[in-house]
């Protein structure tokens, strides 16, 4: 609470007294838990900065309360929900394809992924067996999507650095990809591409040869990009043994993805529960034994080179035959559940689907992994500067829409 | 009287107007010749004795309406070159090339409203922007565009802009404090901590100079360096020269070390709650900014107005005119319409889509601008003055798009890292290079 | 990072300098208009075939399938007697034709479709509550009336529609879908014991895919 001076309405030469509460984060409740009551009590020189939800660099609406002292952060306090669209439920009353138009935009960024999990748990309750052609198309787009994503995330850690120009050429990168995957699929950003038992489209000749245009350059144009980030003295001297995390607190905070390879961990779905075509594909897994900022960094720069590996090898090897399975119509599995995940860029997707005879889903639950990753920001925060949150936040690369569902 | 109302209401709009401001005009004329007749050599005495305050009256205002200029033009070039940097086209749309956009900008923040934000102090408030941009504009009096061409010629010039540029710190703080704001707080202290930190190094690293030229006069030490390329004091101190111009980039607050307008972590820092022209205020004197750091740069470093090689070619146009005699009014009245014509013409023979009219504005267009060309290459030829200005504007503005260009490129320096910059480099990097010039000047002065 | 302090630094610039001279790459939109994939879905346009039509049939199949009802559609049915619309409930309810309310599945306050109401509906009350009125059991329901009537009347659908809350036009398609389901009761046979029909009705159901003729004298727009 502060007071303040204001001119009255009445006569504006008449200073009021007034009481404001609103500058101060603080719940208007009392506190609910212990945790809350230490959080939000205020100790010597120390004061609360609302970050967010409006704020340039907070990936999408995340709020963050930051206890400071100085410009050190001494705790801090996220508040999530402002992107929340309840998508988990709207599935339960829509049929199963139209389940797929709803998870899509939960993680804009690489929209397939969001596709591919809740498609191969229905596969899995139908009992569908995916043409290998279709599985090839999905992996190959897949991929594509992945290296969009990395692209970007490049790009932010940048500009969340204070860089203008690596988000541009990211988005460069990135626009090349979405105009192939709109060729391919019919939509830039929000694909609604695959379909239980296969994908929608088959592989057409503008994005053949989009494509073929696309990998003559990509590799060369991806690492130009980079030299003015991982050659660049003050990028990396700012991500150097900034947030570290090591092998077993990355376990116990039940981290996937780029994150956890980057502490030296070389967990992959695509490896360690493998599925799809991915067993007969050759690539490796990058791993870094670091575990901070600049390990995170680099891993998904090593990822982008192993994706272009995958698209040239499915595009190498690209099967004929069918791209849909032979299902009905109405699509009634039967009762029973079913759990699927992928590795997508940021870890593992993951859908846990409750069928009960109907044509709608009974519950779908969707496991996304920015929400796990984002629990990582307040163990790694504390303690570090205000322009590190930034740093921290951007390497973790959590997305608001999949955080909040 | 009765009569006089009624013609007057018969009169039509326009004739209402003239008639009402040509009788207050003739007052006024009549009434202001007296007044210079009875004050005028009064007046005149007055401003005869006190050369020095006229200079700085003048010099003063003509700097305060040349930062507007310049501060477009280096927001147009920064959001150009970044944009070409960036693989964007840029501002195109408005004018030229899309010229005019800063402009536009400029009009768009004055007409944006102008409020305070509950809780803020309205005083300091108000003041901050004030005192931001008289801070930075203040500064550009002492710095010599060319050849007698300065607002102020002190002898201690360099000390002059120093403390200046200190004082915009104030202003910062102030508009940190007044905001109401924690961002804004923050950014303000940022500003004080890193501009008070910047200062030492900034002022260390020309002490050097100071002892080659003996003199703190910035005009002097142009004067100094007149003569070869490496007469210049960059190749003198050149160690001088780097921390110079790297403590003057944090002195401007420009990126890297932009930390007290960091966008991506506090919001806009120190500015966040300003709108309209408050906001306007701030932009300009980082603009001005620029262009005077760049601007002393050249100064103390790059030789100034000195062209770096002399003139290849022996200037030989001194056309006399006088000696034309009544041609020269034949040739003035006749050269502007054949100009014209010349000019025109070609594109009403080769383009029939082009009507005559069409024709002739292109061809006053192009006259104009050969004239113009003309005239400022006679100038060029004839004057020292337009020599040194055109060399200072090139040396600058090539240290404004140096400076464009690093924000292009570079990621933002962290607190700690630009404090500690500060003070465990620059400092001692400053000091040493202090100590190795006056042992140098100790050591040449004793073989003498 | 270098051993050279600062040389990364210099490489990003020179970087930056060679793509300051470079082309560029954003598309001058008015101008040049976007290429747009031959595939692409996201057309806020109707397409025209070869011959200069409209492909768009105004079924409003699109508009009943959104999720979000935010489909909006007018147009002429395919006779080219009603102006029709569709779209929110909230924004064009008091818009709707009755034809657009027919195709799009709705109930229809329509004399077209009094001679219907003659049928006695209790068994269809009877059945409904029997199965709780559930929309996801409508295959059990269909099949109970089709026992009860021999038939599917067309008003025990739209009683049933509007009991469970299943779109006319799922249960109308659904019953037409199964050949064990004969939709639609002759105008001039209302009851269950004519001959013809029943007639008609044992070639449907013996699998011969014969309809009840008099099934062809349901309204154009039931088609």
């Amino acid at each position: 609470m502060t007071t303040i001076r204001v001119p009255s309405t009445d006569d504006p030469r008449v200073m009021l007294e007034e009481q404001i509460g609103v500058f101060e984060p603080i719940p208007p409740y009392p506190p609910r838990t212990e945790r809350e009551a230490e959080f939000y009590t205020l100790g010597d020189g120390e004061l609360f900065v609302n970050m967010g939800p409006q704020h340039p660099s907070t990936h999408g609406v995340l709020r963050v309360v930051l206890k400071l002292e100085g410009e050190r952060v001494v705790d801090l306090d996220p508040v999530l929900g402002y992107l929340h669209r309840g998508v988990e439920k709207l599935c339960e009353n829509a049929d199963y394809h139209h389940t797929i138009a709803y998870t899509d935009p939960l993680e804009y960024v690489s929209a397939l992924f969001n596709e591919w999990a809740p498609v191969m748990a229905f596969e899995k309750l139908m009992d569908v067996e995916v043409p290998r052609r279709a599985e090839y198309i999905r992996v190959l787009s897949g991929e594509l999507n992945r290296v969009a994503s990395h692209a970007l995330f490049m790009g932010w850690m940048a500009l969340d650095l204070g860089g203008l120009t690596p988000i541009l050429w990211s988005f460069i990168e990135r626009d090349d990809i979405v105009e192939l995957l709109a060729a391919l699929t019919g939509q830039r950003m929000l694909f609604n591409y695959f379909r239980i038992g296969g994908v929608n489209g088959d592989l057409n000749h503008e994005f053949m040869s989009r494509l073929g245009t696309w990998m003559s350059k990509a590799t060369e144009q991806i690492e130009a990009n980079q030299t003015l980030l991982n050659q660049n003295e003050i990028f990396v001297r700012r991500m150097r043994g900034l947030g570290t995390l090591d092998r077993e607190t990355a376990f116990r905070m039940c981290m996937t993805g780029p994150n956890i390879r980057a502490s030296g961990v070389p967990l992959d779905m695509r490896r360690s529960h493998p599925y799809s075509i991915y067993p007969e594909l050759d690539f490796d897994v990058p791993t870094r034994q670091e575990g901070d900022c600049l390990a995170r960094y680099l891993v998904r720069l090593d990822e982008i080179k192993q994706s272009l590996r995958i698209i040239d090898q499915c595009l190498n090897e690209m099967p004929d035959g069918p791209i849909m399975a032979k299902l009905p119509r109405l699509m009634r599995p039967r009762p029973g559940r079913a759990y699927a995940a992928v590795e997508g860029p940021r870890g593992q997707y993951a859908t846990y689907a409750i069928s009960d005879g109907t044509d709608q889903p009974f519950r779908m639950r969707i496991h996304d992994p920015s929400f796990v990753h984002l629990q990582a920001v307040g163990l790694l925060t504390p303690g570090n500067l205000i322009a590190d949150t930034m740093a921290i936040m951007a390497s973790l690369d959590p997305i608001m829409g999949g955080v909040d569902k | 009287m009765a009569m006089l109302s009624r013609t007057f209401g018969r009169l039509t709009l326009p004739g209402k107007i003239v008639f009402t401001a040509v009788p207050l005009l003739l007052v006024l004329a009549a009434g202001l010749t007296a007044a210079v007749v009875i004050v005028g050599p009064v007046v005149l005495t007055f401003l005869g004795d006190n050369v020095p305050l006229v200079r700085f009256v003048v010099a003063a205002t003509i700097i305060l309406l040349m930062t507007v200029p310049t501060a477009f033009l280096i927001i147009y070039m920064e959001m150009k070159v970044i944009a070409l940097m960036n693989l964007r086209y840029g501002p195109d749309r408005v004018g030229p090339y899309g010229s005019l956009l800063s402009v536009v900008h400029g009009l768009k923040v004055l007409m944006k409203e102008d409020f305070t934000p509950t809780g803020a102090d309205p005083l300091v408030f108000t003041w901050a922007p004030i005192v931001v941009y008289v801070a930075s504009v203040m500064t550009l009096v002492v710095v010599p565009f060319a050849p007698g061409l300065f607002g102020l010629d002190l002898n201690i010039g360099l000390l002059y802009f120093f403390a200046m540029g200190g004082l915009g710190v104030v202003g910062l703080l102030m508009a940190g404090w007044s905001s109401f704001n924690k961002y804004s707080l923050l950014g303000g202290l940022r500003a004080a901590a890193q501009i008070v930190s910047y200062e030492i190094p900034l002022t260390l690293s020309v002490v050097g100079i100071v002892l080659l030229s003996g003199t703190l006069s910035v005009n002097q030490i142009t004067l100094n360096q007149s003569g070869s390329l490496f007469d210049w004091y960059v190749f003198r101190q050149p160690l001088a020269f780097v921390i110079f111009f790297i403590a003057a980039t944090a002195e401007a607050n420009r990126t890297p070390f932009d930390l007290t307008e960091a966008d991506s972590e506090i919001v806009a820092g120190f500015a966040t709650e300003y709108s309209g022209m408050r906001f306007g205020f701030f932009f300009f004197a980082e603009y001005v900014n620029v262009f005077i750091v760049s601007g002393l740069t050249v100064a103390l470093f790059m030789g100034g107005w000195n062209a770096p090689f002399d003139w290849p070619w022996p200037i030989v146009a001194q056309p006399d005119l006088s000696g034309m005699g009544i041609g020269l009014l034949f040739a003035l009245a006749l050269i502007p319409p054949l100009g014209i014509l010349v000019l025109g013409l070609p594109f009403y023979l080769v383009n029939s889509q082009v009507k005559l009219w069409q024709a002739l504005v292109i061809g006053f267009v192009l006259f104009n601008l050969v004239a113009v060309a003309a005239l400022v290459g006679f100038a060029f030829l004839s004057f020292d003055w337009v020599v040194g200005l055109l060399w200072f504007l090139t040396k600058t503005y090539g240290f404004v798009f140096l400076f464009v260009w690093m924000r292009g490129t570079l990621p933002r320096v962290r607190i700690d890292q630009l404090m500690g910059f500060a003070w465990k480099w620059l400092l001692p990097a400053s000091l040493l290079n202090l100590f190795v010039t006056a042992l140098a000047i100790l050591v040449v002065d004793g073989i003498r | 990072m270098s051993f050279v302090p600062g040389l990364g630094l210099v490489r990003g610039m020179a970087l930056t300098l060679r793509r300051f001279f470079e082309p560029k790459v954003t598309n001058l939109y008015p101008e040049v208009p976007a290429s747009i994939p031959p595939k692409f879905r996201g057309r806020l346009q109707l397409l025209y075939d070869e011959y200069g039509t409209l492909k768009c049939e105004t079924c409003f199949q699109c508009a009943q399938a959104c999720p979000v009802e935010c489909i909006d559609m007018g147009g002429v049915d395919t006779k080219g007697r009603y102006a029709i619309h569709w779209g929110p409930p909230e924004t064009y309810g008091e818009r709707r034709e009755e034809s657009a309310l027919r195709r799009a599945g709705r109930t229809v306050p329509d004399p077209v479709y009094e001679h219907f109401h003659g049928i006695d509906l209790h068994a269809v009350d009877e059945i409904l509550e029997g199965f709780d009125h559930d929309p996801k059991e409508l295959l059990g329901i269909l099949a109970a009336i089709q026992a009860e009537y021999g038939y599917v009347p067309v008003a025990a659908l739209k009683r049933v529609s509007q009991s469970t809350g299943a779109w006319y036009a799922m249960l109308y398609g659904t019953a037409t879908y199964y050949d064990h389901l004969a939709v639609g009761a002759p105008a001039a046979a209302p009851g269950r014991a004519d001959e013809a029909y029943l007639g008609a009705l044992d070639g449907a159901l013996s699998g011969r895919g014969a309809r009840p003729d008099a099934a062809d004298d349901a309204p154009a727009g039931e088609r």
